[in-house]
């Protein structure tokens, strides 16, 4: 039934398609991704004071942090996007929701390999149970299972309508996990894990604030830029798609 | 500091790392087209 | 909706009690699964009975999941989901009739396999049976709740048996977190009851959200 729906779109000419066209979103989105990365290195590295218990390997935290807002960010865009196709139908929104998921899935494992590394480092152990670190390898684990309901064989708009309704319980998922992590854990390790270094609790000195703020600017516009990028590469593999469909069948006849 | 080396690198082999994959789709893409026009001719 | 809902409930397991395929497999698997465990953790050993309440649940997530595959994929097999779908019901209804008959499923495997396991690990229960059977059920709940979703999620892959798993371990986590520290308060140490029931109330809340998130959901999962 599907397949008669896209058949009866009007596919466009081949050129249209081909012609990779850098919009001004782009370019805003480029130029602001490198201006605001190069600006947090300097923050980063030179701006912010070096912390005194651990030294050097702090700044992790300026890449470890803005991953995890990313990665939370994407996952509630692709949330957001799957009830917003469930309700309108429109293809538009699952390829969001799509490359959503799939530029948070990169950003999780960011957090999951910068993790381990930290705390290493800081706690003398690659893994620790820590609400937080066992959130995240849940929620690293619910979006690859999202992928692989993308990964699907059928017509586009079942496996579209299947990863919606995925994501939308995934994502109502998350808080009950890391509540549900969190008591967990406080029965164990009541103070030493609970409090770590990757908690604002103690507070940080205003300088390191403003390098952590321009840092999450910074991988916010990293993934503005992967969105538009990956969601414009996806319009054009469907369109694309669209014209093999339409090419075969003028062979056919 | 080796830690930070470590993670700051490995941080951005992941980042360039999807940014390569998304390049080698769109060249597979491309080809695709290329393949797609001489047919259509 | 109850109504049909019971009629599906009913269907599927009169056609379950005439073959006895599924509960069948699922019991031997349940068995098999003790064994495993006795070879891994030596039943002589008296520290052994720390790891019993997380093999309760060892037992019923493993044997859960292969009558959760079959109770789907059947239907979408032999065919008959369109015919469940032109029925006049709701999508609703199929996954209420569904639930019950794969949650009544779980319950005779729970009361099977689990004597068996204290029988076999020589475990004495000399805790509340009440807390314990309270435990067992709203952990099933939760459990066959949003595993019959996700089931009749997976089916329309063609290979659901090896999605279904990966979809629904990471969704039913704070399920079994909580599930398996209340069995572990409620059999070893009883003294610490309110922590457990504080647990039960976080996983019966977590069964009332996704119950209601399933129902309303399940519309969009089996439409054609």
């Amino acid at each position: 039934m599907s397949i008669n729906l896209e058949r009866e779109k009007v596919t466009l000419p081949l050129e249209e398609v081909v012609q990779t066209k850098t919009t001004m979103l782009t370019k805003v989105l480029y130029g602001g991704m490198v201006v605001s990365m190069l600006a947090a290195f300097y923050f980063i590295f030179l701006y912010a004071e070096i912390e005194k218990t651990m030294g050097v390997v702090q700044k992790i935290f300026y890449m470890h942090v803005p991953s995890a807002w990313v990665a939370f960010l994407a996952f509630f865009v692709t949330f957001v996007f799957s009830i917003l196709f469930l309700i309108k139908r429109k293809r538009i929104y699952d390829t969001y929701a799509y490359v959503s998921a799939e530029i948070g899935v990169v950003f999780t494992t960011i957090v999951l390999t910068t993790g381990p590394i930290w705390a290493k480092s800081s706690w003398n152990t690659w893994w620790a149970w820590e609400p937080r670190l066992t959130t995240t390898l849940i929620l690293f684990f619910l979006y690859m299972a999202y992928l692989m309901v993308r990964q699907m064989d059928g017509v586009w708009d079942k496996k579209a309508r299947l990863a919606a309704v995925f994501g939308i319980i995934g994502f109502a998922d998350v808080p009950i996990v890391f509540f549900a992590i969190r008591w967990w854990q406080s029965k164990f390790h009541p103070i030493v894990f609970g409090d770590g270094p990757s908690q604002q609790g103690g507070g940080i000195a205003p300088s390191m604030l403003v390098a952590l703020l321009v840092a999450i600017t910074a991988f916010t516009f990293l993934y503005a830029y992967l969105l538009h990028k990956g969601v414009s590469f996806e319009n054009m593999k469907i369109k694309v798609g669209h014209y093999k469909e339409k090419l075969r069948e003028r062979l056919e006849h | 500091m080796g830690f930070m080396y470590a993670a700051y690198s490995i941080v951005w082999v992941i980042i360039f790392g999807y940014m390569l994959l998304i390049g080698k789709r769109h060249s597979s893409l491309k080809k695709d087209i290329e393949f797609l026009k001489q047919l259509d001719k | 909706m109850l109504r049909t809902a019971l009629t599906i409930a009913k269907k599927d397991i009169y056609s379950e009690l005439r073959t006895k395929q599924v509960l069948g497999t699922m019991i031997i698997f349940a068995g098999l699964v003790i064994l495993v465990l006795s070879f891994a953790f030596d039943p002589a050993n008296n520290t052994t009975k720390a790891v019993i309440p997380g093999a309760v649940w060892i037992i019923i997530v493993f044997s859960g999941i292969l009558g959760l595959n079959r109770s789907l994929v059947s239907e979408q097999r032999n065919d008959t989901m369109h015919g469940l779908l032109v029925a006049p019901m709701d999508a609703s209804s199929i996954y209420l009739g569904k639930f019950m008959a794969n949650f009544s499923m779980i319950l005779i495997v729970e009361i099977v396999s689990i004597p068996f396991l204290f029988l076999l690990f020589d475990f004495k229960m000399n805790s509340s049976i009440f807390y314990f059977i309270l435990v067992l059920f709203v952990g099933s709940f939760g459990f066959i709740a949003i595993g019959t979703f996700l089931a009749a999620l997976a089916s329309n892959s063609k290979s659901s048996e090896m999605l279904l798993p990966l979809l629904l371990f990471p969704m039913t986590s704070p399920v079994l977190i909580g599930v398996t520290q209340a069995t572990k308060i409620i059999l070893i140490n009883m003294e610490k009851l309110p922590n457990a029931i504080a647990w039960m109330q976080l996983v019966a809340a977590y069964d009332v959200i996704f119950f209601v998130l399933c129902f309303l959901l399940i519309e969009y999962v089996l439409e054609v």
